[in-house]
């Protein structure tokens, strides 16, 4: 089943033409890779889909809903997550607090904590410590984590793996392969390695249009055709 | 006390320093001017931290609540009601007010400030600044319609206090070394159950979470489904409201007149301490509240004893502490990088 | 501009003006205004006497407009709010009074008017550049609440400290130029230096001729002197702001980030602007202090003062320079239009004396017309003023030369005008874009 469909979607950055009509679908049990060089539009097609961007043109449909025309915030109430580019941590906000600001309800809260404490026990040590504090693996995982405890029916994750060391690199991979067995993921990441081993499709988008999809069966890191499209 | 006349040596300055009895009249003093300072500026720092809003209108609703509240306690004559009735109106009078002025703060945002978000921030003050004027000018129309209206209405703004304020707060307790008036430890009460309430809302509620989540990252706050027009209205509204309870406080205090340019005097001093303390941060506000409050009172010390003979020391202080904070920390006490920056 | 072409001084001066047919025609209409408000107000009476401003009220307005346009040079074209502008406005108006009076030291009593406005106006771009110092480190809302902070501490001391008022009266009131009895009268002349048909005394016991004509009233050649050094301000403005020193500071408003990267010092362009912008506000309070002798607090350092400069910018439109100086006219007008009776007419005296005497007095619900009037417009020009101001905020926030700049398409109304008249009348085709 499709779970979020976008079609024909034209975005600007003032003058800017950005996203020039983008198709893409994502079904309900699947993590999909959106590749592609830097500022091909990747993460403004996610920031479109948030609204934070809006569109100017086309469609963006959730559960069959139209997301264009909603706040941003009735887009996350909607069901939708986002772990963004550089994590974004309420710095001065407490790691539990993070959290907290992450659950919909208050009655939810409890639950939450417990979901991410569980996930990444190292949060829970580290509760009551400014985010801005934690270091940028730990930083990465809250940002998972308030993914997680949002109770979200898609995560859009932009870059986990960006800034950080090859080892922790291997945690969050884990963290998300472990998170994409109850929600599906739209993913953006460099590392085409990680981003095929934990993606089912991809999409390939090039002058904010897509232009290659596929399977990731099959499809390694080496692959003729993918390292030409991801070359500058 | 001693008599004003008589010159002063520095000896003199120096005993009645260290007299504690005069120490702790200044230190008594000082805390209660540094709550009614705290008072005046924690809505209009509660807006700009989360808004970016500086709000010009701030003095203007204090001034409506100083009006308001004299009106209704002379109405209500409170002045001869006894102690404890007394108290009780004006607890009721402040809650009165708070909603009303509450509820004004929630139209404005509806209405005006939420069409200029996308602006930048200068237009902002723009705005606050000619629904500043405009509403100072309403009231001066409502205040002489009042004295045409054949006197019915007509009510001497010098007097009301003195009606309508229960003389116990006038009179001065004693306590080990402290002397206090009744009107004092009122004001410091306020002015601390301002402080925890504050504090309180933004620590320990759900909705003060979103508030620091949303002056950290406005988008991030959004995408994590935070209603963030409804909280900057939630905001401004209780800012309106805290700015409307400030104006209670004044009114009851004799050192402030109930008056059209109470807006502006209002006005300047809580940005110098919104600015004193960081802009955006509350901490920040309520320790420059602290600090120019004692300033304040050591000023009106030196001034009264006869050590300085300038009118407006007090005033000139406050400027004076902003321009010396800027100079060495230009942003303020505990201001954080970005927050007021742009355009 | 090629030097082939400058060289051809008459084709250059056509040129010039034909840019500026507009410019002239309203300098016209400001040399004409006096004589036409005589006349106006003698053909229609209290109609026009409703909606026009006396001479006496454009003095101010000529003064209080060339501020607005200092304001406007700095806020409007590099970005940075001068939220105390009104500082330098005080500066200059009291160096002026206690220049003269002989308080401020270093300077002898009694110097030239001429002289001592511009010594202020000096003076206000040194204290510009000190509070530049402070100020530019940061910018936006620190930006404006700084300067806003020390225009404050100077209307305190400007309303306590009594050295300014030598004979103990309350600063608060005022000061006089001419007050210390050791002091001669106060009789500011205004013109070009050295050239003396071109000078004469301003103020209202001021000269009554200019260039042989007698005007038979100092109040007139008070305002043809002013409005001249109002307009030679203005057009020395206009001429930085088109120069490549401007060019830079509407980059710095554009993008400042930008303008640094492409290898500008901003500092220096933005403290540049703010003291040529200090020097013109400290001109505008010298020359207020030229017809009325004296200046107080209320009127100089006082935050509204920058705050009506700054509705006056909003109405005329920020960064457009002139814009301002309509604005302010405009505000003025009104402010005027509801003022008690006794200071120029308006609507209140007009109603009286054209409605037949019961009229104003009908009873509605308690409160005459006349009693209703009193309360709710005549002498609260201010609120009528702030919901415009509002409105413009919200909608027009460009203000009313911006707006027929966008229209117009142009970045000059005053070309596109002048070219379209010029074109219109024939003269030598049409011009190139420049």
């Amino acid at each position: 089943m499709t779970l979020l469909e976008l079609e024909g979607v034209h975005t600007y950055y003032g003058e800017s033409h950005i996203l020039q009509g983008v198709d893409l679908e994502v079904g309900d049990d699947e993590v999909v890779a959106l590749l592609g060089r830097n500022g091909v539009g990747k993460t403004t097609t996610l920031r479109s889909i948030l609204q934070l961007t809006p569109p100017a043109e086309g469609s963006i449909r959730f559960k069959g809903e139209e997301l264009v025309g909603k706040d941003t915030y009735e887009v996350a109430e909607a069901g939708i997550g986002w772990i963004p580019e550089e994590r974004r941590m309420f710095n001065r906000l407490s790691v539990e607090e993070n959290l907290r600001a992450a659950v919909p309800t208050a009655a939810g809260v409890a639950e939450g904590l417990e979901l991410a404490y569980d996930t990444f026990p190292i949060l829970e040590e580290r509760a009551g410590q400014r985010a801005g504090d934690l270091s940028g693996g730990q930083q990465q995982m809250l940002a998972i984590a308030r993914g997680l405890v949002g109770q979200n029916e898609l995560l859009l994750v932009d870059e986990p793996s960006e800034g950080l060391a090859p080892k922790i690199v291997t945690d969050v991979g884990e963290a998300l392969l472990s998170a994409s067995a109850s929600v599906p993921i739209l993913l953006i990441e460099q590392k085409l390695g990680l981003a095929l081993d934990l993606a089912d499709r991809y999409y390939v988008m090039d002058h904010g249009e897509i232009i290659d999809r596929g399977e990731t069966a099959g499809v390694t890191a080496d692959d003729e055709q993918l390292r030409r499209y991801l070359s500058a | 006390m001693i008599d004003p006349a008589a010159p002063l040596v520095i000896g003199d300055i120096v005993d009645l320093l260290t007299s504690p009895g005069e120490m702790s009249r200044i230190v008594v003093e000082g805390l209660a001017k540094g709550s009614l300072y705290l008072m005046i500026s924690a809505g209009l720092t509660l807006i700009f931290g989360l808004m970016d809003v500086i709000n010009f209108a701030h003095g203007a609703f204090t001034m409506y609540g100083a009006y308001i509240a004299g009106a209704a306690l002379l109405g209500l004559g409170v002045g001869s009601m006894g102690f404890l009735g007394a108290m009780g109106s004006i607890f009721v009078v402040m809650l009165l007010v708070f909603l009303l002025l509450a509820a004004v703060g929630v139209i404005f945002e509806v209405a005006l400030i939420r069409k200029l978000y996308e602006y930048p921030p200068i237009f902002m003050i723009l705005l606050t600044f000619g629904l500043a004027i405009t509403l100072e000018e309403l009231m001066r129309m409502i205040v002489e319609f009042r004295e045409i209206n054949n006197g019915q209405w007509q009510i001497d703004w010098a007097t009301p206090r003195i009606e309508s304020v229960p003389s116990e707060l006038a009179s001065v307790n004693e306590l080990g070394f402290f002397s206090f008036t009744g009107l004092q430890l009122i004001q410091i009460a306020f002015g601390v159950l301002t402080f925890v309430g504050i504090w309180a809302f933004l620590n320990k509620t759900r909705y003060g979470l979103f508030v620091r989540a949303g002056v950290e990252d406005e988008e991030m706050a959004k995408a994590l489904g935070i209603n963030i027009n409804r909280t900057f209205t939630a905001v401004f509204a209780v800012g309106s409201g805290l700015a409307g309870i400030a104006g209670v406080m004044l009114a009851l205090d004799p050192l402030w007149a109930v008056n059209v340019p109470l807006a502006l005097a209002v006005l300047l001093p809580a940005f110098v301490i919104v600015i004193v303390g960081g802009l955006g941060s509350f901490k920040g506000t309520a320790v420059a509240s602290l600090l120019v409050g004692m300033i304040d009172a050591l000023g009106t010390w030196a001034f009264q004893t006869g050590v300085i003979t300038f009118t407006d020391l007090d005033q000139l202080m406050i400027f004076g502490i902003l321009v010396v904070m800027l100079i060495l920390r230009p942003r303020g006490l505990f201001g954080v990088e970005g927050q007021g920056d742009h355009g | 501009m090629s030097s082939e072409k400058t060289t051809r001084g008459p084709a250059w001066l056509g040129q010039y003006l034909r840019d500026h047919i507009l410019l002239i025609a309203i300098v016209a209409i400001f040399v004409a205004y006096p004589f036409l408000y005589g006349f106006l107000t003698n053909q229609f009476g209290i109609v026009a006497a409703m909606i026009l401003p006396e001479t006496r009220t454009m003095l101010t307005i000529l003064a209080l407009g060339l501020f607005a346009m200092s304001f406007d040079f700095v806020s409007g074209y590099t970005g940075y709010l001068s939220f105390g502008h009104a500082a330098f406005f005080g500066i200059g108006a009291y160096f002026v009074v206690m220049g003269f009076n002989g308080q401020i030291p270093l300077v002898p009593a009694e110097l030239p008017f001429m002289l001592l406005l511009v010594l202020g106006g000096l003076v206000a771009a040194v204290a510009a550049f000190l509070i530049g110092l402070i100020s530019f480190r940061l910018s936006g809302v620190y930006f404006a609440m700084i300067t806003l902070g020390i225009s404050e501490v100077l209307y305190v001391i400007s309303n306590n400290w009594d050295y300014i008022t030598p004979g103990s009266s309350d600063p608060s009131d005022g000061v006089a130029a001419g007050a210390p009895s050791d002091v001669g009268f106060f009789e500011p002349v205004l013109g070009i230096p050295f050239v003396d048909p071109l000078n004469a005394k301003v103020g209202p016991f001021g000269d009554e001729t200019l260039l042989g004509f007698d005007f038979g009233d100092p109040e007139i050649v008070s305002y043809f002197l002013i409005g001249a050094a109002v307009l030679l301000c203005y057009l020395a403005m206009k001429r930085i702001i088109h120069s490549p020193f401007g060019k830079v500071m509407i980059a710095i408003r554009e993008n400042e980030e930008r303008a640094r990267a492409i290898g500008y010092n901003t500092f220096r362009y933005k403290m540049g602007a703010f003291m040529i912008s200090a020097f013109f506000g400290a001109i505008a309070g010298g020359l207020l202090v030229a017809y009325v002798g004296t200046i107080d607090p209320q009127n100089s350092f006082f935050f509204l003062v920058t705050g009506f400069a700054l509705v006056a910018a909003i109405i005329g439109g920020l960064g457009t320079l002139a814009g301002p100086f309509f604005g302010y006219i405009f505000l003025e007008g009104v402010r005027e239009f509801l003022a008690r009776e006794g200071s120029g007419g308006g609507l209140q005296p007009f109603l009286e004396q054209t409605l037949p005497g019961g009229v104003l007095n009908i009873n509605l619900g308690g409160l005459t017309i006349n009693e209703a009037l009193d309360a709710f417009m005549t002498g609260h020009g201010e609120f009528y003023a702030g919901i415009i101001f509002v409105l413009f905020v919200l909608y027009i926030p460009i203000g009313l030369l911006g707006t027929l700049r966008q229209r117009l398409g142009t970045d000059s109304v005053a070309k596109y005008v002048s070219r379209r008249v010029a074109d219109r009348f024939g003269s030598s085709g049409s011009q190139p874009a420049e």
